[in-house]
């Protein structure tokens, strides 16, 4: 990575001094320059209303708020980003940035001509504002932790009238997307926090704001909050200054973006159907099949885009290891060859068929199928095979079976155990039985209980040796395109890492996983960290702490009036299908 | 009747404990707190998470955190939502009033039709009309408001099939969800009102149609007692027409009940008009409340409850009074 990151800098160097504009690569688009046209409005929706207009407090990723403060390519000015095509960070908001040999001082030259959306110039300062709030823990940001690499702080000082470091306390590949924060404005907000503190940085800018007095560097600013339904946002006068298209013209290319806030995907789907919306993602199949129908009828003229990619979450059951009290079912959990035998038990062809309809893919490691930089396809897999799941149990003991048909060992325990999940995801509860009646043809008893969400995290999260569960089915969403590895999952002795939480690593394998995780977080040489997770999957995988199902498909649609998506083999889960700042109307 | 109306308000301050109290037992018994689904991200760390607990105040044990909340009431603050660190009235005001608009609506519906079909039935018993009349009205009894949505946006979806093959008009005759049209902001302010209500007309008429059938029962047998009953007879036999003694004598007595129960309304104003605010996405208060539910953002929930609760208690005691004026036969000391 440093070598891009050397030439990025020699490459930028031959700029310093004049009002450079970042150019969008060409490739993040499917659309020429000269097919593009300037103007007119895009209508999206999504569920979830938007909360705050306030960078600091937005608590929670709703798409609304993520259009404002999340999303990568359309918030505002980012120092460095990363885009669709690659996940190496681009200078974007900086000019330049050097990464020392050691890897943890990172200096960062500010591009020229960036303004805020009243004119103001976009300065160090608004940075430092930014850092100063982002890390006072009364303001509580969401991006507080992420200044911070085990409890040590991330350091931030203003070098220079457009340069600034940041000093690592040690190097740390998941500690660079920091980097990607964006500025406040420190002639606004930052005025207020100077005087009111923390509280009244806090009450600034809730969704009753007058907008006409909020500064953003966004393409798309907010002009209009309309009662919990709809947020307009038109083009950034002042960022066409600072971002071209590969032929030199200023985007973003539309004017005007109305997000309609939905209280159901069935609410958008209808709007989309009624041609009220240009863009749709459908979830599932169903949706696809309606959105079909209307374009046979000429209801609307859309493109479809079935099976994209898998989405970036992940499914899978987990055993409790932490059993003191039922020492027959602690050491059936702790055993590699029984989680082995269950993987065999999961008929991830079936789920896919029976549950998603066809739209999904296997799941073999903890990474998501859909970081297919960082997967590793080659892990220790053990597929749907019952004769091997009998076999791998016969020799723990368990090869005779009750009158029941359910198996027995030589002191008569029963091989019977209670899989939860969470209650209303019909999907996991399908899952979860189609597991049970499986893992019932080979004599395993699998009762499948439907638990409320919350007393099914309560009972996952609980630490000790004798925890009150034995099998969960549930997923994980989130996580970094940097080191796919979760902080919180993998290490022993961390809240997630939810097969053992007895704080000791209590396998040989846990230990090494640990240690490469570490590891593979302090290379910041792309290349050598992925060998580091792909070796860490492969650990993984033999154990099989988790068992992974299977990974449902991101679909996508729009209007065909809608153009400027991404090319086509950019289109996935964790980029989606287009760039709003690309994104124009034909 | 000012003593009673005093006692009365009195007798509202214990209601008032007892209900918040209970509100606020059952938040509390509900598994985990706004925090737990937060708990479950990868990237946030377990002090993070201790932070916010002692930030939001969650790890203090409920009775304080009960008596903390009644002091704030008692400053006319509902407390913050956790999840936009917003002042709960400024959360759940606008959806509010955006509910109370789909609900009048439905209210005036509802009046508009019932009363005429109930007179109707009650006069024409056991005709033709009056068995349709039931019948119809059962069918809205009986099809729950959300499927009932759904299958009129499927209509209004084949209408629009059908008039684009015979008229070439591709467009719905109907909005079908969310209570403005996106170029809502370009409109004039009586082109604006004119959207709003366009929206409104369906998911309206859908809550409309579950109370039409129990309010026309009722006045249907109203009716027909005070039809058979000695002072009809007497206007009737003094010369008075069908349409005098039907509405002006029969009527008035029969909706009396309807009269009093206005009180009641008050409350389901701020209620909102239930599931059919999500089919439809109208920006209600139902959203909200589920979502709040759903995300244990307790405030949300108690203050809307505690809003629900107090127009519950004056409603009440608004019918007590309205019942006095309307019926001479009551009395309050």
């Amino acid at each position: 990575m440093k070598r891009i990151l050397l030439s990025l800098l020699v490459a930028s160097l031959f700029t310093v001094g004049f009002a450079e504009p970042f150019v969008w690569p060409s490739e993040w688009t499917s659309a020429s320059a000269d097919e593009v046209q300037m103007g007119g409005s895009v209508r999206l929706s999504e569920l979830g209303e938007l909360r705050t207009f306030n960078q600091f407090v937005s608590a929670e990723s709703t798409a609304a708020a993520d259009l404002l403060f999340n999303d990568a390519l359309n918030s505002g000015a980012r120092l460095v980003v990363q885009g669709p095509s690659s996940d190496e960070f681009i200078p974007y908001a900086a000019e330049s940035f050097e990464i020392s040999d050691d890897g943890t001082v990172v200096d960062i030259v500010l591009r020229d001509g960036i303004k805020w959306s009243d004119g103001t110039p976009v300065t160090v300062q608004d940075y430092f504002f930014a850092y100063t709030a982002e890390t006072d823990p009364d303001v509580g940001s969401n991006s507080y932790d992420s200044w911070f690499i085990e409890d040590e702080p991330i350091l931030m000082e203003v070098t220079g009238d457009n340069s600034m470091r940041f000093t690592f306390p040690k190097p740390d590949r998941t500690a660079l997307p920091v980097l990607t924060f964006q500025p406040g404005p420190d002639h606004v907000l930052g005025e207020i926090y100077r005087e009111g503190g923390a509280e009244a940085l806090k009450a600034a800018w809730g969704t009753d704001v007058d907008l006409s007095t909020t500064v953003w560097t966004n393409p798309f600013i907010p002009v209009a909050y309309q009662g919990n339904e709809r947020v307009l946002f038109q083009k950034n006068p002042y960022f066409g200054e600072w971002n071209v298209d590969s032929a030199g013209n200023p985007l973003p290319y539309l004017d005007e973006i109305v997000f309609n806030i939905v209280e159901s995907v069935d609410a958008a789907l209808n709007l989309y159907l009624a041609g009220e919306l240009d863009i749709f993602n459908p979830s599932n199949l169903d949706d696809i099949g309606v959105i079909n129908v209307a374009v046979q009828n000429g209801d609307i003229d859309a493109t479809i885009i079935e099976n994209a990619s898998p989405v970036a979450s992940s499914q899978f059951i987990v055993f409790n290891w932490n059993k003191a009290g039922d020492p027959f079912k602690q050491s059936l959990f702790r055993s590699t060859d029984f989680r082995q035998a269950m993987s065999h038990l999961v008929d991830r062809e079936a789920l896919i068929e029976l549950v998603y309809g066809g739209a999904a893919s296997p799941m073999w490691s903890n990474v998501y199928q859909v970081q297919e930089y960082w997967v590793n396809n080659d892990v220790p897999k053990f597929p749907y095979d019952p004769e091997a799941a009998t076999e791998l149990l016969a020799g723990l003991g368990f090869s005779r079976k009750n009158a029941d048909g359910i198996l027995v060992d030589r002191d008569g325990n029963e091989l019977s155990f209670t899989l939860a999940t969470n209650s209303g995801n019909t999907q996991r509860e399908q899952i979860a039985q189609i597991f049970a009646d499986s893992a019932r043809d080979v004599g395993v008893n699998v009762e499948v209980q439907a638990l409320d969400f919350n007393l099914l995290v309560d009972q996952l999260l609980s630490e000790g040796e004798d925890r009150p569960f034995d099998a969960i089915l549930i997923g994980l969403t989130g996580g970094s395109r940097d080191w796919p590895f979760g902080s919180n999952v993998v290490p022993c002795g961390t809240n997630l890492h939810m097969y053992n939480t007895s704080g000791d690593c209590l396998t040989p394998q846990e230990t090494l996983m640990t240690t490469l995780y570490y590891q593979g977080r302090a290379t910041l040489d792309t290349e050598a960290a992925r060998e580091i997770g792909l070796e860490l999957q492969r650990v993984q995988a033999e154990i099989q702490p988790q068992v992974y199902t299977v990974s449902p498909s991101a679909h996508y649609s729009w209007l065909t009036s809608v153009g400027g998506e991404h090319p086509a083999d950019l289109i996935n889960a964790l980029v989606g299908s287009r760039e709003l700042v690309l994104t124009f109307k034909k | 009747m000012i003593p009673f109306i005093i006692r009365r308000f009195f007798h509202l301050i214990p209601t008032f404990i007892g209900a918040t109290l209970l509100a606020f037992i059952i938040a509390q018994l509900v598994p985990g707190d706004f925090l737990t689904q937060k708990a479950l991200n990868p990237n946030v760390r377990p002090e993070t998470i201790t932070r916010l607990t002692q930030q939001f105040g969650l790890d203090q044990p409920w009775p304080v955190q009960y008596i903390n909340w009644m002091k704030n009431i008692a400053a006319g603050n509902l407390g913050l939502s956790f999840s936009s660190n917003q002042p709960v009235i400024e959360v759940i005001g606008q959806p509010i009033r955006n509910s109370m608009y789909l609900v009048v609506l439905s209210i005036i519906m509802l009046w508009a039709l019932a009363i005429p079909l109930g007179v109707y039935s009650a006069v024409r018993q056991y005709s033709v009309g009056d068995q349709v009349v039931s019948t119809v009205s059962y069918f809205g009894l009986a099809i729950p408001n959300f499927y009932f949505a759904q299958i009129l946006i499927l209509l209004i979806f084949f209408f629009r099939g059908f008039t684009r093959d015979t008229f070439g008009y591709n467009s719905l005759i109907l909005p079908v969800a969310q209570m403005t049209s996106s170029n809502y902001n370009e409109l004039s302010p009586l082109a604006q009102i004119w959207d709003v209500f366009k929206h409104m007309l369906m998911p309206a008429f859908v809550v409309a149609t579950s109370g039409i059938a129990g309010f026309t029962r009722v006045l249907r047998g109203q009716m027909i007692e005070f039809l058979s009953s000695d002072f009809i007879r007497t206007a009737k036999a003094k010369g008075l027409g069908e349409r005098a003694v039907t509405y002006k004598h029969a009527l008035r007595p029969a909706i009396i009940p309807f009269v009093a129960g206005i009180g009641s309304l008050l409350p389901a104003l701020i209620g909102g008009a239930g599931l059919v605010e999500i089919v439809v996405s109208w920006p209600g208060i139902t959203p909200r409340f589920l979502t709040a539910l759903a995300s244990q953002d307790i405030y949300v929930v108690l203050g809307l409850l505690v809003i629900s609760s107090l127009l519950l208690m004056v409603g009440n005691l608004v019918s007590d009074l309205l019942l006095a004026v309307v019926d001479p036969r009551i009395r309050y000391s």
